[in-house]
């Protein structure tokens, strides 16, 4: 009876510290600032823009390299930006169970995207983009909020559509994935996360 | 009457055999130390806590979502660990809506730490024994 007791009393203990540790976990991962996806939107529209002028055109693909380039350093940048996250959280759960939910497909698309242009399928590159960043965030939703899981499902589809619209509509579908859903998700998550109470 | 004499006899060999605890250091030090138990130990309330030691702020709405609680209840916990200088809220307006943010003291942190050292002390003691 009494070692009944003694395991009710650890399990309690135990079960007091995972409920603390989880409180922790799930207020990090909201810490995912709106202008972290503002920000990356912008350069996203920015490189729609610049690879639909005509000169530019054929080098769309070189253009939207930089572009995630860029939005991935402005992001990450922003991301780490709050004192509270960065000290507590490189490297720790939320953040590692993030990236480790996104590389895979962004790994994956890297693999395609290779793939694609030494094979003349251009025209899937948009798409398969766009499927496999979605399929990342949806995966990488696990640690962060439930916007980042929609924002993920959204990109599916727009990949999904992107795939079966034709060669001129491509850059176009980039620029309402990369920059739309980012910057319009962005902007609700910063609204949301911005503490308005009714 | 056997069966109450073989559970006496069962009784009498368990506390025989009864292992002895180790002791646990108190949660609360000093009798002013004492509230702090009843404060923190509310799930509600150490879930705030926890959540506020690695946010530098949180507001009541980024609160509310993450315990799933009413205005009223979270109002209530907050306004506890407020009034024991846990934490500090800071009230404006934004848009002409109500806009509270809650931050952690230095009392507070160290009122979770000794909470967090008193659970780890009880489960080190229980698998001690």
């Amino acid at each position: 009876m009494q070692s009944a007791n003694t395991v009710q009393l650890d399990s309690h203990a135990a079960a007091t510290l995972r409920y603390i540790r989880a409180s922790m976990e799930s207020a990090v991962s909201l810490a995912v600032p709106g202008s972290t996806g503002v920000a990356s939107g912008i350069v996203g529209l920015l490189a729609a823009v610049v690879s639909s002028v005509p000169a530019l055109r054929p080098h769309w693909l070189i253009i939207w390299l930089l572009a995630a380039a860029a939005a991935a350093g402005v992001g990450g940048a922003l991301l780490l930006r709050q004192p509270s996250l960065s000290s507590l959280t490189i490297g720790g759960a939320p953040i590692r169970r993030f990236f480790i939910g996104l590389l895979p497909s962004l790994f994956a698309g890297a693999v395609m995207t290779w793939v694609l242009w030494t094979n003349a399928g251009e025209r899937m590159i948009p798409g398969t983009w766009l499927l496999l960043y979605g399929c990342g965030l949806v995966a990488a939703s696990a640690a962060t909020t439930r916007a980042i899981g929609i924002l993920g499902a959204s990109f599916v589809a727009a990949g999904l559509l992107a795939l079966v619209l034709p060669q001129a509509w491509q850059i176009a579908m980039l620029g309402v994935g990369f920059g739309g859903l980012h910057i319009v998700f962005g902007y609700l998550m910063g609204r949301a996360g911005h503490g308005r109470e009714s | 009457m056997a069966a109450k004499a073989e559970a006496r006899k069962t009784g009498a060999a368990a506390k025989r055999k009864r292992p002895k605890l180790a002791a646990v250091p108190a949660a609360a030090a000093t009798a002013d130390d004492a509230k702090f138990d009843r404060l923190i130990y509310e799930r509600v309330r150490l879930g705030i806590m926890s959540a506020l030691a690695v946010r530098e702020e949180l507001t009541f709405t980024e609160l509310k979502a993450l315990f799933d609680v009413s205005d009223g209840n979270l109002s209530a916990h907050a306004r506890k660990l407020e009034e024991a200088s846990y934490l500090t809220c800071t009230k404006s307006f934004e848009d002409r809506r109500p806009r509270s943010v809650y931050r952690i003291t230095a009392l507070g942190r160290n009122a979770l730490h000794r909470y967090l050292d008193h659970v780890e002390a009880v489960i080190k003691a229980t698998r001690r024994s």
